[in-house]
């Protein structure tokens, strides 16, 4: 047989053996057999060196080309065989995806710290500081700086948790007080962050003090001994009753949706005057009336008023110079009208099934 | 304070729909806490006429009677029809019109009136006697009507008693709205009209003097500002005319009998508390009955008019008789005593018109529990200028509806009589403090309507006034509390709502509160839920799990607890959350991972103030996750709460972070050997660690928990800055595995550190993935210890030569420092 003969009929075997190669093993085993080192078209190209310099051009270019056709017809059926190979596997793989995906466990923030995180977020978002203060107060923090009368009925052991204090007559304004209360106390609301606020910082004041206030409160599903409440606090130049209304207004908005209104009606409280209780229209009948307003419209949200003379002397700020408002929200209230929680108990059980409803 | 309409409307002019009061007093700062129409309480009580009175056939004392109720009672047919109704009373006859309760009726003490049969006769309802009907002590026999009374008519209507009853919540500076005469003129300066009210004069004196019959002395200072007595001799004591009963009823105040009945209506009037003593109760001394004010003594014992024995504490009021006043007969303010009541026996009455003070009978109500209209009234501050007036419409009213002869003059005992101050009043203070045009002449006609006198100098935006408020306004001593009425009565609602400027003040949060979040979120995120305890701990909680109170202070303890489980403020987060774990565990979830970021108090011996620190702390049972169908969680142990601490150490990027036995005594409530202190740079952040079963036994968990609690303001402060970025290196690193047998003490810390410091610069990465145990192919108390060692140069592809000969340094270094061998 010519050598071109035999070339033609390598040519013809390769092209069988890759074309009727079933899986890539039998693949590579004919691309050893073809091209590997003992391979017969390895064998061929070698045996180029010794023929006839006359023939060497036209059979040499014959023998590339059938290398190179051979080397193409391995990557094609490679490739053919790699793809049916996979549509094989993707065969096996479908799933029902319905089934439950795979969720990573991550946890909640308690619905009470939520709330306060996006009071936060609204009153840093129009320039305002969170303070924080003690929870074990002296009376002069909680009650006196504030306005409250020494006789006032909330100083009572009846209203406020007293603590045992170790050094009397030691803490910061120490006062006189009824048997079964001392100088130092559980604080019964934020307010006391917002004397050490001005005491400690010059106006222009504003802030809001979340955090924590105890009263003696038997827990049912209404009340808890302890429960949260949000103050806020500006003092400046030219503050007016209507800064406190736009203020409020705002915030009443952000928690509670831009269409609700609000109506302030003049209250009394110590530490404020003009002292006002602010109502949001409520949101299940819109301000029509009905047993969730108890048929007035208006759902209580929020106590505030104008900071009373008294109040800022207290601080060191003058009356004259600086005028200023105060509010405060409870937040477990917030809560429980915006979640319609039927027991406030459940704040504080750490039970998971609640945790994981917010 | 219930207001009735009727009564009011006899005073100012009002709007037709009480409703409509209601809305303008909300607007003003009187809340009206519901609007109630009395006489609802006489359905199914008609006028009836007796047509017949036989005797009862099984009684001595009863009668059958038959009464024409009209319209109200009718047959199938829709005629009219009498009821049979079986009556014990004894004032009446045959053509008597009377009152009748039929069946469904509802009396005052909760009579459901039903169809009965009293001795063998049925009676099919009930004639009524006044004090049946509620409307006074009247109980001699059934009510009589005039003969012209209509048959069958509602009761309610034949009464007119159709009144309606607002209940206004007053605010405690309102002292003044405790009276139908505060409200009226509240009413008036709301509408901006007069109010009128007629009150009673007294028609003549005669006796002794009243200063030649009584005495008083105020023996204590400071209880009384102001006490005025009057005598009404002879009077005679019975029960009220039905308006008196109609006014208290809807004031919501029990009648008794005439005299007190008229002391309590003039307090309602007026809100002048007074009181009625049976001047024979007072002991004479000197020819003259004693009454005297002085401090109860601690530990005195009085029987308050509620029957009730009272303990009462040093300072308390009292008003009293006898020698140096030793015995009491009425609380100062308060109540009056059993004893010195006026009952159907008395025959002079002695009228109290007294000013206690604030302060004191605050205090006394307080402490004794003990509320009555007199001491709200009195602790609002009452209006002691008007002692003696109020005293004589009270007298002028005995006189006329008792029958009781006024004795000349009062005593009068008011050591320094009140003097109000003018308050200067700056037009351009109130535009600044509310923010609203409020024109001068509101402002004026406001402070007029309420009572006050209102002097206007100077121009425009300069004027002042010069307003001296009423001796009835306690309240309002200062410009701001004008200020605050006159802004109240303008409309705090038509106040233009305006942001502020903060010009100059930037907000935001701080850096610490940012982390506090951020803790938070690193917590959740490694699947932790967030939750919130009490404050509050037992006493003993952290010697019932064996956790140390070293370094956390003495308990702070509350005076007063509610419960004996929250007497003192907490000290560690832990006792809560294993609370916590109990719960879930009894509430059949088993997988808790729960955190709470909160404060702990710990006392200080000789300082008043506790120290306060935050803390954060977690606790995990369970596994993470519920069984599903493609995976199987694994329990949770102590690596799973290791691993949450680093990971949320590393994120807050704490240098330096070791972790050390948690050993000893400090550390029993963890399982000995799966406790770490958790440090950075030597300082303890906290612990991580398996609660002990002793421990978890107290709170009845009996699955493994992890826990940790860790000082949030130590991790706040050590919480580093994010580094700059490394470049990656260009050069492929080369992995080796090397495992090493050691004796089971040698730590995996110890370990690492001394492969890392063997291992030299080309070493940069080196993990553990296997530790393993075995008697025989690893020896008794040895542990082989497999890590992947991660080998790479920054500024060259290593040769297999170089990391051949690092490794090899390594192993011998490594091994002669602990005394390990390399595992083949």
């Amino acid at each position: 047989m010519s050598l071109i003969d035999e070339l033609e009929a390598l040519e013809a075997k390769a092209k069988e053996m890759i074309e009727t190669a079933e899986t890539a093993e039998k693949l590579e085993a004919a691309r050893v057999a073809l091209m590997g080192r003992k391979g017969e078209i390895t064998g061929l190209m070698r045996m180029m060196g010794k023929i006839d310099p006359e023939e060497r051009p036209v059979l040499g270019k014959r023998a590339n080309e059938m290398r190179r056709m051979a080397e193409t017809l391995l990557d094609h059926r490679m490739r053919e065989l790699k793809c049916a190979a996979v549509r094989e596997l993707m065969a096996t793989e479908a799933v029902d995806i319905t089934l439950p995906g795979a969720r990573p466990q991550i946890g909640h923030a308690h619905l009470i710290n939520q709330i306060i995180e996006e009071v936060e977020d609204v009153f840093c978002g129009i320039g305002y500081t969170v303070e924080t203060g003690p929870q074990v107060e002296s009376s002069w923090y909680n009650f006196t700086a504030l306005n409250a009368p020494l006789d006032h009925p909330s100083r009572s052991a009846r209203d406020t948790f007293y603590v045992k204090d170790n050094a009397p007559g030691t803490a910061a304004h120490p006062e006189e007080h009824a048997h079964g209360e001392s100088d130092v106390l559980l604080r019964t609301q934020t307010s006391g962050v917002q004397v050490h606020t001005m005491e400690n910082q010059e106006p222009p004041i504003y802030m809001i003090a979340p955090g924590r206030v105890y009263r003696p409160d038997t827990a049912d599903a209404c009340h808890l001994p302890q429960f949260h409440q949000i103050e806020g606090l500006v003092v400046d130049r030219g503050i007016t009753f209507g800064d406190l209304k736009g203020t409020l207004d705002y915030f009443v908005k952000c928690m509670f949706g831009g269409d609700r209104a609000t109506r302030y009606r003049p209250h009394f409280f110590p530490f404020t005057e003009p002292s006002c209780e602010v109502d949001v229209s409520c949101g299940v009948c819109g301000g029509k009336g009905c047993p969730f307003c108890k048929h007035s419209g208006w759902i209580e949200i929020l106590g505030c008023g104008m900071v009373d003379p008294n109040v800022l002397r207290n601080c060191g700020i003058d009356p004259e110079v600086y005028s200023g408002f105060a509010f405060g929200a409870g937040v477990e209230r917030i809560a429980a009208l915006r979640y319609d929680l039927p027991d406030l108990r459940t704040l504080v059980t750490g039970d998971m099934r609640f945790l994981e409803q917010f | 304070m219930k207001v009735s309409y009727d009564w009011l409307s006899s005073m100012v002019e009002l709007p037709e729909d009480p409703a409509e009061l209601a809305t303008e007093f909300i607007r003003t700062g009187t809340e009206v806490e519901s609007i109630d129409t009395v006489g609802e309480a006489f359905d199914h009580i008609v006028t009836a006429k007796v047509l017949s009175k036989e005797p009862h056939p099984d009684s001595d004392h009863m009668w059958v009677t038959k009464v024409d109720v009209g319209e109200a009672n009718v047959d199938a047919e829709g005629n009219p029809e009498p009821l049979q109704i079986v009556c014990g009373a004894q004032n009446f006859n045959e053509g008597d019109h009377i009152v009748t309760a039929m069946i469904g009726a509802e009396l005052p003490g909760d009579i459901k009136i039903k169809k009965s049969k009293l001795r063998g006769v049925v009676s099919m309802g009930m004639n009524c006697s006044a004090r049946e009907l509620g409307l006074s002590a009247d109980h001699a026999g059934i009510m009589i009507l005039p003969e012209d009374a209509p048959v069958g008519m509602p009761f309610a209507q034949y009464r007119g008693t159709s009144d309606t009853v607002l209940d206004c919540e007053i605010t405690p500076n309102r002292a003044d709205c405790l009276s139908m005469i505060g409200i009226a003129r509240e009413v008036g300066a709301i509408y901006d009209r007069d109010f009128h009210v007629e009150l009673p004069a007294i028609k003549a004196e005669s006796g002794a003097a009243t200063d030649d019959t009584v005495s008083v002395e105020l023996i204590d200072e400071g209880l009384c500002d102001r006490y005025v007595a009057r005598v009404v001799r002879n009077v005679k004591v019975g029960p009220s005319p039905e308006w008196l009963v109609q006014r208290l009823n809807a004031c919501g105040v029990r009648t008794h009998s005439n005299v007190v009945d008229i002391t309590n209506y003039v307090m309602m009037l007026t809100g002048q508390p007074l009181h009625a003593f049976d001047l024979a109760a007072f002991e004479e001394r000197d020819g003259k009955r004693a009454v005297a004010v002085r401090a109860a003594r601690e530990g005195e014992v009085f029987r308050t008019l509620d029957d009730v024995e009272r303990t009462l504490s040093a300072g308390m009021g009292l008003i009293a008789t006898g020698e140096a006043g030793a015995t009491p007969v009425a609380l100062a303010g308060v109540m009056g005593g059993m004893d010195s009541e006026v009952t159907d026996a008395t025959v002079d009455v002695l009228v109290e018109s007294a000013c206690f003070n604030a302060g004191r009978t605050s205090h006394t109500s307080r402490d004794l529990a003990l509320i009555s209209d007199a001491s709200i009234r009195f602790e609002r501050q009452v209006d002691e200028t008007g002692c003696v007036d109020v005293a004589d419409i009270a007298c002028a009213l005995i006189e006329e509806l008792a029958g009781g002869e006024v004795a000349p003059g009062c005593v009068d005992v008011y050591p320094a009589p009140k003097t109000v101050e003018p308050v200067e009043l700056r037009l351009a203070r109130v535009h600044a403090l509310c923010g609203a045009p409020i024109e001068p002449a509101f402002i004026e006609r406001a402070l007029t309507r309420l009572g006050c006198a209102v002097e206007a100098a100077g121009e425009g935006e300069q004027t002042v006034y010069t307003v001296t408020p009423p001796t009835f306004r306690p309240d309002l001593p200062r410009e701001i509390d004008l200020i605050e009425e006159v802004l109240r009565l303008w409309g705090m609602g038509r106040v233009e709502a305006t942001i502020p400027a903060a010009k100059n003040h930037i907000g935001g949060l701080t850096r610490e509160q940012r982390l506090t979040r951020k803790v938070g979120q690193i917590l959740r995120g490694c699947g932790l839920n967030e939750t919130m305890n009490f404050s509050f701990a037992a006493p003993g909680d952290l010697e019932r799990i064996g956790m140390s109170a070293e370094g956390r202070g003495c308990p702070v303890e509350i005076m007063n607890p509610l419960v004996a489980e929250q007497t003192e403020m907490r000290r560690s987060l832990i006792p809560g959350l294993l609370q916590s774990v109990e719960f879930n565990i009894k509430h059949s979830t088993a997988n808790v991972q729960l955190y709470e970021i909160g404060t702990l108090f710990f006392g200080r011996e000789n300082t008043s103030a506790p120290k306060e620190r935050e803390a954060v702390a977690g606790v995990m049972s369970g596994s993470m996750g519920d069984v599903t169908w493609n995976c199987k969680p694994m329990p949770l142990r102590f690596f799973d709460g290791k691993g949450v601490v680093e990971e949320l150490l590393a994120q807050l990027r704490i240098p330096k972070v070791r972790f050390r036995p948690a050993d000893g005594d400090a550390y029993a409530f963890l399982q000995p050997g799966r406790g770490a202190e958790v440090l950075s740079s030597g300082t303890v952040l906290g612990w991580v660690g398996e609660i002990h079963p002793d421990a978890r036994d107290v709170y009845g968990i009996d699955i493994p928990v992890v826990a940790f609690e860790l000082n949030l303001e130590a991790l706040l402060k050590l919480s580093g800055a994010q580094e700059a970025y490394r470049e990656f290196s260009q050069f492929p690193s080369v992995e080796h595995d090397l495992a090493i047998v050691v004796d089971d003490d040698v730590t995996c810390e110890d370990l690492e550190r001394r492969l890392r410091s063997a291992g030299g610069k080309l070493l940069v990465g080196v993990r553990l993935f296997d530790v393993y145990r075995d008697p025989v192919r690893v020896g008794v108390g040895k542990k082989s210890m497999a890590f992947a060692l991660t080998y790479r140069a920054e500024d060259h592809t290593l040769t297999s030569e170089e990391v051949e000969r690092a490794h090899q340094k390594l192993v011998t270094k490594v091994c002669k420092a602990t005394g390990g061998e390399v595992r083949s």
